[in-house]
């Protein structure tokens, strides 16, 4: 038997001949595809109706149902139903379902939402995230003096380890995008400086606008999708298995042992890796404008070095503590946030990389607004 | 699948023949040779640590095997194609330690998920049948709009279990039913599976160190140990034997109120 007549063999049909519907196939879940619909273009004659399940060769519990389900809209007019040909073991499968009590289209649904509901209850849920959020800003505040006064809750150890974590394993990546970013500042801006006969000007260009502005973000935003995401995966995955929950058993603030050594952590970390993008911006700068506008390394170190001031400098890393006290302090709360799945974990994570990086750019042009009225 | 009925009866359900199980150098169990039958109630038994969730695994085709062959109603698993496994993994349910329920979905969408993924209903009639397995296993249909989270650890194990029977397996694997129940919630769920065996006639493999469960509901009891099939027989068989091993897992002071209750 080829597989297509062996398929048609096996699916549930019905056949309405006089007042006796014949079934035949398998009355099972993987076989009832097409008999609801069959079902309900059926015209039932009136009065009694006979029901010949000779023809079925097997059912389970999904075609019990059907069936059942058959009975109770048939039996609805009051009209009556005889049922034939059933075999014992599907006899005792429809007495089963029916002994569940269930009606058919008896299935509670959630009630939906009104808008006006879900306004309420977004509006509600934001605030409470924010004084949330605002909560925890406290308790780190708490947790902090509580490690001043007592320099022996310093977790040394953990610091060290988030150290690494945040900092050395992220060289790598933040060197070649600030390597490649100064190569297409350098290029796009060499271009055009070109066209006024300054192409020298390409290192007031690029050193700038990497030191003041575009090394502190990009390493902000490097950091705050790959460790601010990992800070609320970690602390999210541990809420679900309860190990949040043993710490505090222990008699161990979790503030303590998973938020502060992280927060420190990132503050240290963050600048260092501010210096190096700038290095590493400027350096890719240099490479490109050696290559195309024919400037060299000697010239445009020199031209560097009038540009430059401390005070540019200062302001360019003086920002990234700042944005590695955002990044540690969302990744970290979002990850408190989570509850009870992983799917939770996944929109946490999500959320903290988002409302990182949206925080680090508003507060980068508050920054920005601040240091032009003081005149830096 | 598809066998002749004729063959059906007499093929074993799982077969495996010596079936080795390492990680790395650790032995988890040595050769082994095991046959389900058709219609029957296997316990798989032993200590903490002896393998037998391993064991559960690499019948469920969820883990190959270092060496040795399943056979899956007849089939051997390891030359099966994707499509042949797919097929198979159809006619078993099974029942994960924790549920493994799925955790952004009410428990009524869980139990509907394979009926969703693997046949055309309708919504509605979808809806229904899950509702179907629900009371089955002792919920409501109310229970239904529950999140997996929100759920006692009771009340998760039978919404995983109707999951499992969602598409009325043939085979079904149950792993440490009744852990984490109290007793009276470990009884009833013994119940409850052997109410499901009588409706629904699967054949059932169990791994359980609930003395209780062997007694109750299971047919035939195999003991692991040592990486070693130990004993193979059923509950009464298996208290009168006098192999060491088998006395110290049995004749402990659970192993005999269990029998006394029995």
């Amino acid at each position: 038997m080829d597989k297509g007549r062996q398929e048609t063999a096996r699916t549930a049909r019905v056949r309405l001949q006089g007042s006796t519907l014949s079934c035949a196939g398998d009355w099972t879940v993987r076989n009832l595809a097409g008999l609801e619909a069959e079902l309900q273009r059926m015209r039932w004659p009136e009065g009694p109706l006979r029901i010949d399940l000779a023809a079925v060769r097997r059912m389970d519990t999904g075609g019990a149902w059907a069936l059942q389900r058959l009975l109770a809209e048939l039996g609805r007019g009051q009209r009556s139903v005889e049922v034939r040909g059933l075999s014992p073991k599907a006899a005792g499968l429809l007495e089963l379902v029916r002994g569940t009590g269930l009606e058919p289209g008896g299935v509670p649904h959630s009630r939906p939402r009104g808008l006006l509901e879900q306004l309420g209850r977004q509006s509600l849920a934001r605030a409470y995230a924010g004084i949330g959020l605002l909560a925890f800003v406290g308790e780190m505040g708490a947790a902090w003096v509580r490690q001043i006064v007592q320099p022996r809750r310093i977790r040394w150890a953990q610091i060290a380890e988030a150290l690494g974590e945040a900092g050395h394993r992220a060289v790598g990546i933040v060197g070649l995008l600030s390597f490649l970013l100064g190569i297409v500042i350098a290029y796009q801006g060499g271009v055009q400086l070109r066209q006024y006969g300054a192409s020298l000007f390409v290192a007031d260009l690029v050193g700038l606008s990497m030191v003041r502005e575009l090394a502190p973000m990009i390493t902000a935003i490097i950091v705050a999708g790959r460790t601010g995401s990992a800070y609320t995966a970690q602390i999210g995955t541990m809420q679900v298995t309860e190990e949040v929950d043993a710490l505090r058993s222990l008699g161990i603030s979790p503030l303590d042992l998973l938020v502060m050594p992280k927060l420190l952590a990132l503050i240290v970390a963050l600048p260092l890796l501010t210096v190096f993008a700038d290095i590493m911006g400027i350096l890719g700068g240099m490479v490109m404008s050696s290559v195309q506008l024919d400037i060299g390394f000697m010239t445009f170190i020199e031209r560097l070095g009038v540009a430059l001031t401390l005070d540019s400098f200062l302001v360019g890393v003086g920002k990234a503590p700042v944005f590695a006290a955002i990044i540690a302090t969302i990744g970290c709360y979002q990850g408190f946030q989570v509850s009870g799945s992983a799917e939770s974990v996944g929109r946490r994570t999500t959320v903290s990389v988002v409302q990182s990086i949206l925080a680090v750019i508003v507060v980068d042009a508050a920054f920005s607004v601040a240091f032009s009225r003081l005149g830096i | 699948m598809s066998l002749p009925d004729a063959e059906r009866s007499t093929t074993p359900m799982v077969e495996i023949s010596d079936l080795t199980m390492r990680y790395g150098r650790r032995l988890i169990h040595g050769p082994l040779d095991l046959r389900v039958h058709r219609g029957e109630i296997l316990a798989i038994v032993g200590g903490s640590g002896s393998g037998k969730t391993t064991l559960l695994r690499e019948m469920a085709l969820l883990q190959r095997p270092s060496s040795g062959t399943v056979r899956m109603f007849g089939a051997d698993a390891a030359a099966m194609d994707e499509a042949q496994t797919l097929r198979a993994r159809r006619h078993i349910g099974i029942l994960f330690q924790n549920g493994a329920l799925f955790g952004g979905m009410s428990v009524l969408e869980n139990v509907g998920m394979p009926l969703r993924e693997h046949t055309r209903l309708g919504r509605a009639l979808i809806d229904e049948i899950a509702c179907v397995k629900l009371a089955l296993v002792g919920l409501t249909p109310d229970d239904g709009l529950l999140f997996p989270s929100q759920l006692s650890g009771g009340m998760r194990k039978r919404a995983a279990l109707a999951r499992a029977i969602a598409m009325d397996p043939d085979l079904l694997f149950l792993d440490e039913p009744t852990s984490g129940l109290d007793p009276l919630s470990a009884d009833a769920f013994d119940e409850l599976v052997l109410d499901l065996k009588a409706a629904l006639d699967p054949t059932v493999v169990l791994v359980t160190h609930d003395l209780d469960t062997l007694w109750r509901v299971a047919d035939r009891v195999v003991l692991l140990g040592e990486g070693r099939l130990l004993a193979d027989g059923s509950m009464p068989e298996l208290a009168r034997s006098q192999d060491p091993a088998v006395l110290r897992f049995f004749q402990g002071t659970r192993g005999r109120a269990a029998q006394a209750s029995a």
